[in-house]
Order: structure tokens, then sequence, then C-alpha cells
């Protein structure tokens, strides 16, 4: 009596005790505060995308220019509506889930205009349908469909039409800042500069290439009157040579240092690899090489083979991760033309990173690293005219930066 | 905290960096170079962390503590942002009896901070934690070094602060940023997470814009960090989150 009164008990404390493992797991998941997407939103981290987009067609149409809590952005909403981009992403059915998902997540939020371009129509995603078949020998087929759907559909909504894969990464607030200084009118497009094969030139496809309204009416126009036609499918070749053909200028994306914007690479790649001497690389770069550091500007445009995580990652890394305390060195000015009016920057200390007022000066300070024996950068001031920076290195840990223009 | 075998592959790539933004920065071997390292008494591997700790935060107190006012601790593959670790520390006293960084909760009744994320100590932190190895409150009674050098934090009344911004955003990162961010299918949580004494969060909202250390680099990469987090920004905005500066956003635009 009493030995099956013990095993009873026995084997209800067992039981009991598994059962407590086994749902302690499930209650672990349960309790994990992971925010669901409606309380990500109202926290105010990242907008959420419904309202703030308008689908028309297969394309989606951005009403308002993403923002954070807590952010001025007030130059770069300016150039949003005075720049319009319209972004159109190559890909597939089967690259959605896995790639052209995370573009839209990511940085396709800041383009005017964003159209995925497949093969086939998905309204859901939703994606364009152009009608071709996949695989490499079809994207210059795709382009030239896309681009012509572009100028019939959106041609009204954009001023410049990007061009770019669903494992390009664009920031598209600096192409707006490098696309400020030409006009629409002017027949002339950007991207990562190659040498070979066409005479002034042509854009890497993978790097992203960005078209004015008329050189997209061009290559249109080239197509209608058969001077262009599919040659080759390596499409940013063949888009080259078209648009030499059709006079649209080749443009010299690379910033005011010289130093390039458009990459056929990720970031990792072009700041600490060596390519080698054989490497194709050396071969087709137009403007000069260069390794390390100064390989790509601090307002770079795009980076290639970005996958799905790293799109995120980046995200993270340019729009928010930064060093406290400065203003940013490099701080090129929009042109005058833009009849952008923002209050001059008082000289307040620490925790700014504003941009200051432009007039067509640059001026480019790097930041100063303390105690005596440790490597001070200078403080180089560029076509300034009576333009004075001062450095201020306090006592204490902090470096702060004041600038003065006259 | 590096070793003779790591200085070529790792530390000389943290001190083309980051390391240059320290007011004072010493590499700690077993053996002295001219890299320049400070050799302490001990030998290499897991098992000897934290007699490296203590050799190193002693060694620092007897020559160098007039030097600074707070005394980080890192890896040779932690990337660290200097100038945001100067934000953090800019609210707390190097006179306070504090320490800061990733704050983990078990085994020790007020928690300690982990090791690969980089920990910070005050001067009066460092005067306690060398006092109590002199005093015998303190002692080697474990290799585990993040874990051990908390219990004896506890043991010298030194209190951990919280490290994150106002935001409650975390700001010390035992693992690379895409371990935080990136949202993962729903799965049993990884001890990083379980260990963390304030909830943790993935997705975007895991990681300060001020954010101060990375763990888990691999060398390449402290320069690809390096350009992420001091060059590569998008033009035309102001402050986006400033702690202290209160924004006028949306004021409209004055159009010529």
């Amino acid at each position: 009596m009493k030995g099956s009164r013990c095993a009873f008990l026995l084997g209800f404390m067992v039981g009991t005790c598994s059962l407590y493992v086994f749902l302690h797991q499930v209650w672990f998941e349960r309790s994990y505060p992971v925010l669901s997407e409606a309380q990500q939103s109202t926290s105010g981290v990242g907008r959420s995308t419904s309202e703030s987009w308008r689908k028309e067609g297969p394309a989606l149409i951005n009403l308002l220019h993403p923002h954070h809590a807590g952010e001025d952005s007030r130059r770069s909403d300016m150039l949003f509506q005075r720049v319009r981009v319209l972004c159109w992403v190559m890909t597939g059915p089967s690259n959605l889930e896995t790639k052209a998902r995370h573009v839209k997540a990511t940085w396709s939020r800041h383009c005017n205009v964003v159209a995925f371009m497949s093969s086939v129509d998905d309204p859901d995603f939703p994606t364009v349908g152009l009608g071709t078949g996949e695989g490499r020998d079809q994207l210059y087929w795709k382009t030239i469909r896309a681009f012509h759907y572009a100028l019939e559909h959106y041609g009204n909504q954009a001023d410049w039409f990007l061009k770019a894969d669903d494992d390009t990464f664009v920031v598209v607030d600096n192409l707006r800042w490098i696309l400020s200084n030409h006009t629409p009118e002017e027949p002339i497009y950007f991207g990562k500069r190659f040498k070979p094969y066409a005479k002034q030139g042509y854009m890497s496809g993978g790097a992203g290439y960005v078209l004015s309204k008329e050189a997209l009416r061009r290559f249109v126009e080239g197509f209608r009157t058969k001077v262009c036609t599919h040659t080759t499918p390596v499409e940013d070749l063949a888009l080259g040579q078209c648009l030499e053909k059709m006079g649209v200028l080749a443009g010299d994306s690379r910033d005011t240092l010289q130093r390039e914007t458009f990459h056929p690479f990720v970031p990792e790649h072009h700041l600490t690899g060596k390519f080698s001497k054989s490497f194709w690389y050396w071969n087709y770069c137009y403007y000069p090489i260069v390794e390390g550091p100064q390989c790509c500007s601090d307002l770079a445009v795009s980076f290639h083979y970005v996958e799905a995580e790293l799109m995120y990652t980046l995200e993270y890394y340019t729009y928010h991760l930064r060093a406290y305390g400065y203003r940013p060195r490099y701080s090129p000015s929009l042109p005058s033309g833009l009849g952008l009016d923002l209050p001059t920057q008082t000289e307040k200390t620490a925790g700014h990173k504003g941009t200051l007022e432009g007039t067509g000066r640059v001026t480019q300070t790097i930041p100063v690293t303390l105690r005596g024996n440790q490597p001070k950068e200078e403080v180089v001031s560029e076509r300034g005219r009576n333009q004075t920076s001062n450095l201020l290195s306090s006592g204490n840990s902090t470096t702060t930066w004041t600038e003065r223009q006259q | 905290m590096t070793g003779p075998k790591n200085l070529e592959s790792r530390t000389k790539h943290i001190k083309a960096t980051w390391a240059r933004h320290c007011n004072k920065v010493l590499y700690m071997s077993s053996e002295a170079t001219d890299f320049p390292t400070v050799g302490l008494n001990v030998s290499e591997g897991r098992e000897q962390l934290y007699w490296k700790t203590i050799r190193a935060f002693q060694y620092i107190h007897e020559h160098h503590l007039q030097d600074a006012d707070w005394f980080l601790k890192a890896d040779d593959d932690t990337f660290v942002v200097m100038e945001n670790l100067r934000h953090t520390l800019s609210k707390y006293s190097p006179e306070d009896p504090v320490y800061l960084g990733r704050h983990f909760s078990p085994f020790i009744a007020q928690g300690y901070m982990s090791g690969g994320a980089g920990y910070v100590l005050s001067k009066e932190a460092l005067r306690r934690f060398v006092g109590g190895f002199e005093s015998g409150v303190c002692d080697h009674h474990s290799s585990i070094e993040d874990m051990a050098l908390g219990n004896c934090m506890e043991n010298m009344q030194v209190k951990p602060a919280d490290s994150r911004d106002v935001l409650g955003r975390q700001t010390f990162h035992p693992y690379p940023p895409d371990y935080y961010l990136l949202r993962k299918p729903p799965r049993p949580r990884p001890w990083f997470l379980i260990y963390d004494r304030y909830t943790p969060r993935e997705g975007p909202d895991c990681c300060s814009d001020h954010a101060v250390s990375f763990h888990y680099i691999y060398p390449q990469e402290m320069y690809t960090l390096y350009y992420l987090t001091y060059h590569l920004r998008p033009y035309g905005y102001q402050y986006r989150y400033n702690p202290e500066e209160s924004t006028e956003i949306n004021t409209p635009l004055v159009t010529a």
C-alpha cells in the first residue's frame, strides 16, 4: 500500500517536473518580448510603410520621406522634393523572397518611386512583368523593357531613373546630392565608370547607374529609330554603347575629392581587399583605383554583391551608427541655385552633426586624435575665400569643433 | 587584451583604427615587445584570462593611474567607438565607484559586465579592484574573467551602471551588429539574450545610434566598421539623434 503510494507520488513528481520543463521553454518563447509589427510602428521605430506609400499599378510611390524621431532632415527633404528619383530594381520571381524583399524593406524606401522589374507580374509584391524570360541572357532585354516602362508610366513623376540589382545597396540621399549639380534636361548618366569597349566608357551594371530624363528619352528614341538595338545581353555595356550613340554623356560620379561613390563590391572589399594585378578590375576602371580608406567617398552612393542581411546592417551603419561629437568632417554644399534658405549654422559645440550653409565652398575637416605622439590629421580647407577653420582642442576628452565661415 | 600570436593578425589593425582615438592605449600581453606591448607575468590561454586581467589592472594602477579617469578593457576582436564611450561616461564622475558595460544578470547578485563587449572602470572602481586583491577580499577563484571581476566588484561595493542610451538602446554589444539587428524566426533564445539584464530587443531598435562596442569583429572588419562609423553617412541630415539637443523638425522650408 505504502509502496504504491510512493510510486504514485514519485511518478506524479516526475510528470509535473517534465511538464514544467517542457512548458517553461514554451512560456519562455511567449514571454520573450519581441515587438510585433504593430508595436514596432507605434513605438516609432521605422515608420510603418502602409500609410506612407501609394501603390500605383505595380510601382510604389513614396508619399513621405522616411524620418526617424528626433532628426532634422530638412536638407534631405528638400532634395527629396527637388531631385526626384525613380528606382527600378532588377529582380525575378525566384529572388523576391530572398533578395528583393529586403531591398524593399531598406534602402528603396528613400526613392520617390520604386518599381521591381521581373519577368512575371506579381500584384502583391508588387512587381512589373516585363514579358521576358529569366537568366543572364535576358538581362539587356529586361533593361530595355524596364526603361521603356518607366518612361511611359512614370516619366512625369521622376527626374532621374536609377537601375539597381536586388543585391545592390544604394544611399539615395547621397545620390541626390550628386545629381543636384545637374538638371534632368542634360543628356547625362552616372555610375561606376568602366573604360573598355566604348569610347567614353560605360557604367557598371551591378553598382547601379542613373539616367537623366533626357538620357532616358534618348535611349527610348534610339530604339524607336533603330539606332539602338539589342546587340548583346551584356546589359551595362550595351546600354553604354547605345547612350554613346545617342549623344548622352558618361558623367564623373566621383565626389569633390575624386573619391568614387558607386562601388561594384561590398565596402569591406574596397577598403581592405587587395585586388591582384591580374584581376580584370584593374583594366576596367576608368579612373585610377584607390585601395584602402580613400577608396570610398564619405558620401558613397552604392555597393554591390550585398547579401540580404548586409542590407539591414548597412542601413544601420549608414543612417544610425556614428561617433558622438563631430560635425561632418566632409560636408560639401549644394548648388546655391536650389534656393534653400536654411538658417546659418550657429557654432554650437558637442553633438551636432550639422551641415554647413553652402555657397560653393567646401571645407574638409578630419577628426584630430589626442595625445601628442599619436598622428594628428590636418584640417584641410578647399576652395575657400577668406575661410578659416578653427580647431579647438579642449583639455578633456571630447574634441569639439567650431568652424567659421565668412 | 592580446597575446604574441595575435599582434600581427589582429592587434595591428586595432592600432591602425579605433585605438587612435583613446587618450592612452596599452596592449597587454604575456611578453613585452616593441609593438609596444606590456609584458604581464602570465602565460597565454583562456585559463589565464583572469590572471591577465588582474595583472593588467594592477599594472595600470601602478603606472598609469594619473593618466586617465576611466579604464576600458577590450579584446583584440572588439571594435570601440571612443567618442560614444566618452558620451556615455559623461554622466558619471571618475570618483564614483561604478563600472559600465553590457550588463548580464546571472551568477552574481548585482550582475556583471560581459567581457567580450568590453567594460570600463572608473578611477575609484580601479582603486577598489586593486585594493581588493591587496586586502584579500578578492582573489583568483575562477578563470572566467568577466564573472570573476563582477564578483570582486560586488564585494568591493562597486556598482554596475546602466550604459543604455536615453531611448533604452544598448551601447555595448558582445556580438557583431547583425546578431541583434536582424529579426530571426522564432527560435529558442540564444544565451546572450537570456543573460541580458535589461529586456533585449531584436531588430532596428536593438542598438543605439551612439553604440560603443561590438565584439567578434575580425581584422578586416575593423577598417570597414571604421569607415562605416566615422565616414559613410547620408547627405542632408542634421543630428538625427541627439540626446541633449531639442530639434526643430519639420519646420517649413523657406523656398526662394
